[in-house]
């Protein structure tokens, strides 16, 4: 894992203090704010980018935005969003790893590998986004890791239909909900464990798969080896990787992961109101959302033309219009979008800004999708710091022509 | 005369603090040192079991969530008391406040705290019985009970502790995961824990 530690003015200052070894220590070594954080590192080419690492163990690390100028994000450039950390490699090792489903089913089955890959394969290319991307933005602050713009990415997916795995077993009439559970442990027994549910029904969705590789190659580690659900259209936090356990259940699952965390409320809320529990959903579908991959944040752009690019998503719509302001929202003109237009991934596009004199310019982005769905200038604030889709917002800096 | 006569009293003085050895640090030390410091000091060693502290330093909220997130870790294992949890949660929400900057600088500690690993001076020779009580403060949550093993390796009968120094510097200056030690306990404290240690068996 490739981290940024280059020494930075922030970090000489706290150095410099008496109780500098000891701050630098509780900082966990990342000392970069967040605006240095979107620096480039330099010598390296624009999609070449470290990951900008939030929480230095367990690991949470996000994708520098430069790297969505690519369609398919590669897989050691993907975010890294951990609870507890991967489980020991012996222990999901393909010889006695294996998938275990049981509850409300016919039959319960414990598969290896070998037995998944007797299933029909399927890919899905798909965006897999934690609902708590772009948490830093929102105002007042939420509690939780302060992710920024990339904790999310664009994979192709491969494996097998969840339904397939599910048929096989067979489904008792009560089957409502699918609880799940990896191989992840906390380092304290006490910690809840990341227990997940979905609704039956996005469970036998055709597209639900469950996936041994990503991008064509074998699932690392860190993205949930050997087996990793994805549940296209949807916020990462089904996304529950290195899976073990599959239990048909007529209720959600409890425990803190699903019943506390990883809620949003279904009202307008103030911050620091009081949510009574029945008006808290799960983060289940992705909003409409376009991000701003190049030029980056502070770049110093020689007059003239600019080419902008980026990405836009929205979880179960299609992106039909992407729009850039030059001159803070006052007017907006269409970008274009290109590239592959596939349901579940992101759409690509971009738009050929003519700079006009020079100094400070600020870029925005806006999508919009099938549904009607426009993205915000900001995002309902809620107490989990969820779903933000905020227009997206650069600052560069244009030189003379 | 005088001379021999001074000697017993003092050791008879001392002897009741060498007796609740184990309290008067607790307590002792923990008054003697600012409070900014001994919030800095709770945080290396109780909140990054589970996870780096700097997802603690990143967090920007009010009072009332600094609260409710620091219950919810002493409900999730934690080992703090309850003054400990108090002490802790005001130096947050004193620094890392809704409107504090993108980084804080953490306050200075004061200048006893420099120089303290100076190198210069001998390694101080150890007293078991003052390690145990540092020893559960500082070093249990990651490394056991009796010095087991958890987030840290396990620490008895682990060879590094036939090198003294190699302990000391170890301690002191930190390693990977592990907070340095050097700023927060003097060298007799480190040479207490380790004389602690090595009188484990397993
Ligand atoms: C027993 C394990 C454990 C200890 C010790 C611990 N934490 Fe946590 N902490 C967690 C877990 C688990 C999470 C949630 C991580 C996740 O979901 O990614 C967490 C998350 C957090 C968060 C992010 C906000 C949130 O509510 O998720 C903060 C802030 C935090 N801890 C502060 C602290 C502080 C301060 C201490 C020391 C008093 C501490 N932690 C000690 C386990 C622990
Ligand atoms: C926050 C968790 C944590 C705390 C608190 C902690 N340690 Fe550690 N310690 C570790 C980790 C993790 C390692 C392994 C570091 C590495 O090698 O990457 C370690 C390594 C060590 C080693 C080296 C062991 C070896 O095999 O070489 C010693 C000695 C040690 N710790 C002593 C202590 C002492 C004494 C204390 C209390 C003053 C303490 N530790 C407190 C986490 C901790």
């Amino acid at each position: 894992m490739r981290n940024h530690e280059g020494p930075d003015i922030t970090r000489r200052r706290l150095l410099a203090g008496a109780a500098g070894s000891l701050a630098f220590a509780l900082m966990g070594g990342r000392l970069r704010s967040s605006a240095e954080a979107a620096e480039p590192e330099p010598g390296a080419p624009a999609t070449d980018q470290p990951l900008i690492t939030h929480v230095a163990r367990p690991l949470d690390a996000e994708t520098p935005p430069q790297v969505f100028t690519q369609y398919l994000t590669p897989n050691d450039q993907f975010f890294i969003r951990s609870h507890f950390g991967p489980p020991a490699p012996e222990s999901v090792a393909p010889a006695v790893w294996r998938l275990h489903v049981a509850g409300l089913v016919e039959r319960p089955l414990s598969l290896s590998l070998n037995d998944l890959s007797q299933f029909d394969e399927v890919s899905v290319t798909a965006v897999v986004q934690c609902s708590g991307n772009g948490r830093a933005f929102h105002r007042p602050k939420a509690p939780g890791v302060q992710w920024e713009k990339g904790a999310v990415g664009n994979a192709r997916w491969t494996g097998v239909r969840l339904r397939d795995v599910l048929q096989r077993a067979g489904l008792k009439d009560q089957a409502r909900h699918l609880q799940l559970q990896g191989a992840d442990r906390p380092v304290v027994a006490s910690v809840p464990l990341f227990t997940r549910s979905i609704p039956l029904e996005k469970a036998l969705h055709p597209d639900t798969i469950l996936a041994t590789r990503m991008n064509g190659a074998p699932l690392p580690l860190l993205h949930g080896s050997p087996l990793r659900l994805i549940t296209p259209g949807w916020m990462a936090d089904s996304c529950v990787k290195w899976l073990t356990d599959l239990t048909v259940q007529e209720e959600e699952a409890g425990g803190y992961y699903m019943q506390t965390a990883y809620r949003y409320p279904s009202r307008p809320v103030k911050p620091g109101e009081v949510i009574a529990p029945q008006d808290l959903k799960p983060v289940e579908v992705m909003v409409v959302k376009s991000v701003i991959a190049s030029p980056q944040q502070g770049a110093i752009l020689a007059g003239g033309a600019a080419m902008v690019r980026g990405v836009a998503w929205s979880g179960e719509g299609r992106i039909v219009k992407v729009e850039v302001s030059t001159d803070e929202g006052k007017t907006w003109e269409q970008a274009s979008l290109v590239g592959e237009d596939v349901p579940y991934a992101w759409r690509q596009w971009q738009f050929l800004w003519r700079t006009r004199g020079s100094g400070r310019r600020t870029i925005w982005s806006r999508a919009t999708d099938d549904r009607g769905q426009v993205q915000p200038m900001t995002s309902a604030w809620n107490p989990g710091g969820f779903l933000w889709n905020g227009v997206d917002r650069v600052q560069v800096q244009v030189r003379e022509a | 005369m005088s001379q021999r006569w001074h000697q017993p009293v003092g050791w008879l003085f001392l002897l009741p603090l060498i007796l609740l050895g184990p309290t008067w640090l607790a307590t002792g030390r923990a008054e003697e040192q600012p409070i900014d410091q001994q919030a800095q000091r709770l945080l290396a060693a109780r909140c990054s079991v589970c996870h780096s502290t700097d997802l603690v330093l990143q967090q920007r909220l009010p009072r009332d969530r600094w609260e409710a997130t620091v219950d919810k870790m002493v409900h999730w294992g934690a080992h703090l008391d309850k003054e400990e949890a108090t002490l802790l949660t005001s130096y947050l929400a004193t620094y890392f406040h809704q409107d504090a900057g993108p980084v804080v600088a953490l306050p200075a500690a004061p200048s006893v705290q420099a120089g303290r690993e100076s190198g210069a001076t001998p390694a101080p020779g150890g007293v078991a019985a003052r390690g145990a009580a540092l020893y559960k403060q500082n070093c249990l949550p990651c490394h056991g009970e009796a010095g087991s093993g958890g987030v840290g390796p396990k620490l008895a009968r682990n060879p590094i502790l036939a090198q003294a120094d190699r302990f000391r510097m170890t301690v002191s200056q930190g390693r990977g995961a592990m907070p340095p030690w050097g700023s927060v306990l003097r060298p007799q404290e480190i040479a207490d824990i380790h004389a602690w240690l090595n009188a484990l068996r397993d």
